[in-house]
């Protein structure tokens, strides 16, 4: 038996522990660069202030909806998140972290054997984020994964649920009612582009695919849908993700910038930091890698529309930020001057981890051992990003087009100077 | 890892092997070292509950008699249920305010421990949300 919990409306919610004069006011959260909503309280949404509406639509109508618009503050995130997924830690000794706000908690046997101390866990799970971080959350507790994400999404919708619900102790009546109501496309992994060949197929509403044959689905689909659908009857089919937070597959930097990037030289150096930020997050996921993708882009919108990218195979996989760097710079060639660049990052893919990949010290790079990576990330960490930077990415004063936060809140939680203040 | 990794035989190895935190001399071993286990942790000291536990900042000075001056520190553990007696931080109209809270026969008073400053009465218990209770106020003595 498996519990899911998630945050209603995160980011809104984290902002509104520091922010009380927020409660009941309809809130939104904007993306980098204040580009557009990612998150909206439930305040805002009943006026239709959805997630990814762009910004600039929503600004001239802000004041008179009396909506307040904030810029994200990741670094309050962050730690409200390690709070949250610490807390909940208390309650199981197998705690899989899902994402920056959700996370599923194995359920003892003992509990899992009595609908009451599952809903009674479910409270206190509840109450007691509620009480030590000030976060409202939801729990739906059930058989497994897919149906737990379900049971967490009735427990939002129905007020009678007042934010736990356990499935198998809801009555079959009430489950039977939920699924056919919802459409398809609302459950967990069943993308939306999967929608309209299933309502080809007579299924539309989450009851009909869990009423579906799986060999059936399997063949019209693959075995990913198949699962889903065993998982809605309560057949666990879908294994833990190991650590999604930590190790991945592929490695992504990028940003769009608050200003467009028109010359060479300017796409050099973000090039160059964001080389750096990705040699970072490989040395503390103590991982390599072997190719590297670097790509620009102007806007969508703009008249001459241009995206170049280069993959470049690195001689040895490596997390070297020289390297990295190096590489990154492959991109320089493609890039012409005076066009307007909205965009850029690299992309680390074939990655594999430190220990095992180390070649021959005759492929090694020269300066590889000498800790470069380790040293920047000390000092950065230590005394902010804006300190030391390699070549490029360490000039000062930084570029203009680095991440506009206009709306920002104090960064409550993580730095000192910018504390909470209480009225005394 | 080592067969994995080859090195040339002329390339140093250092091996780390540190039993004691302490740097230990060659002649007598240091008698302390039995004995040390590490310096004082202030948050060990000060914290119970680390992840429900706040650093906020007091603005004013409306609670200088209990010890909290403009400017300090003062951390607030969320997990700690209020009691009469405790200084709390209490959410009016708004805003995150530090007071002693005061319970008696049924009357919740929200007191300033300052001559210029009044009490708040509450008139009704549901609509006092309390944020967390003052543990400890960090009160700067000597101002860089």
């Amino acid at each position: 038996m498996l519990a899911h919990v998630d945050c209603n409306s995160a980011y809104v919610s984290w902002e509104r522990v520091f922010r009380p004069d927020l409660e009941g006011v309809p809130t939104v959260v904007l993306s980098n660069n204040d580009g557009m909503v990612v998150a909206s309280s439930k305040e805002a949404k009943a006026l239709g202030l959805d997630l990814g509406r762009p910004w600039f639509e929503l600004r001239p109508h802000a004041q008179r909806l009396g909506v307040t618009a904030l810029s994200s503050n990741y670094e309050l995130y962050g730690d409200m998140s390690r709070r949250f997924h610490a807390i909940l830690s208390r309650f199981t000794p197998e705690l899989e972290v899902y994402s920056i706000d959700e996370a599923f908690l194995r359920v003892s046997p003992r509990i899992a054997r009595d609908p009451d101390a599952m809903t009674a866990l479910g409270r206190e799970i509840k109450d007691t984020l509620r009480r030590l971080i000030g976060v409202p959350v939801c729990v739906g507790i059930a058989e497994t994964r897919t149906q737990a994400k379900l049971a967490n999404r009735a427990a939002k919708r129905l007020a009678a649920f007042d934010g736990v619900c356990v499935w198998p102790a809801t009555r079959p009546e009430w489950r039977q009612q939920l699924m056919s109501r919802l459409p398809v496309s609302e459950v967990w992994g069943i993308a939306s582009r999967l929608e309209r060949r299933l309502v080809a197929m007579g299924i539309s509403s989450i009851a009909d695919l869990a009423a579906a044959d799986p060999v059936r689905i399997r063949k019209a689909f693959n075995v990913v849908v198949m699962r889903t659908a065993l998982e809605l009857r309560g057949v666990p089919s879908i294994v833990a993700e190991e650590d999604r937070t930590g190790r991945k597959e592929q490695l992504i930097v990028s940003r769009s910038f608050s200003e467009k990037v028109t010359t060479r030289d300017g796409m050099r150096q973000a090039l160059s930091i964001y080389a750096q930020q990705a040699a970072t997050r490989l040395v503390r996921h103590r991982q390599v890698a072997k190719l590297l993708t670097a790509f620009a882009g102007t806007s969508h919108y703009s008249e001459q529309r241009s995206f170049p990218s280069v993959l470049v195979k690195l001689p040895a996989p490596t997390a070297d930020p020289v390297e990295l760097t190096r590489a990154a710079h492959r991109l320089l060639p493609l890039i012409e001057d005076g066009g307007r660049y909205a965009r850029a990052g690299l992309m680390l893919t074939d990655l594999r981890p430190a220990e095992v990949s180390q070649p021959l010290d005759l492929f090694r790079f020269a300066h590889e051992e000498s800790g470069i990576a380790e040293l920047i990330d000390k000092v950065q960490r230590k005394e902010g990003r804006d300190l030391l930077g390699l070549g490029y990415g360490g000039m000062r004063p930084g570029p203009s087009w680095q991440m506009k936060r206009e709306m920002l809140t104090p960064r409550a939680t993580t730095h000192w100077d910018e504390l909470a203040t209480v009225r005394a | 890892m080592l067969a994995l990794s080859p090195r040339p035989v002329d390339e140093p190895t250092v091996l780390m092997l540190q039993a004691s935190p302490v740097a230990v001399a060659c002649g007598f071993p240091s008698p302390a070292q039995d004995y040390y286990d590490g310096p004082i942790d202030l948050t060990e000291m000060l914290v119970d509950d680390q992840e429900a536990t706040f650093i906020v900042r007091a603005s004013g000075h409306s609670m200088t008699e209990a010890g909290i001056c403009d400017g300090d520190e003062l951390l607030v553990d969320r997990s700690k249920r209020p009691r009469d007696g405790d200084v709390v931080v209490a959410v009016l109209d708004g805003q995150l305010t530090i007071k002693r809270l005061h319970i008696s026969a049924g009357r919740v008073t929200l007191k300033s421990e300052s001559t210029e400053h009044p009490d708040i009465v509450v008139p009704e218990l549901s609509e006092l949300v309390i944020w967390g209770v003052a543990t400890f106020s960090i009160h700067h003595l000597r101002r860089p």
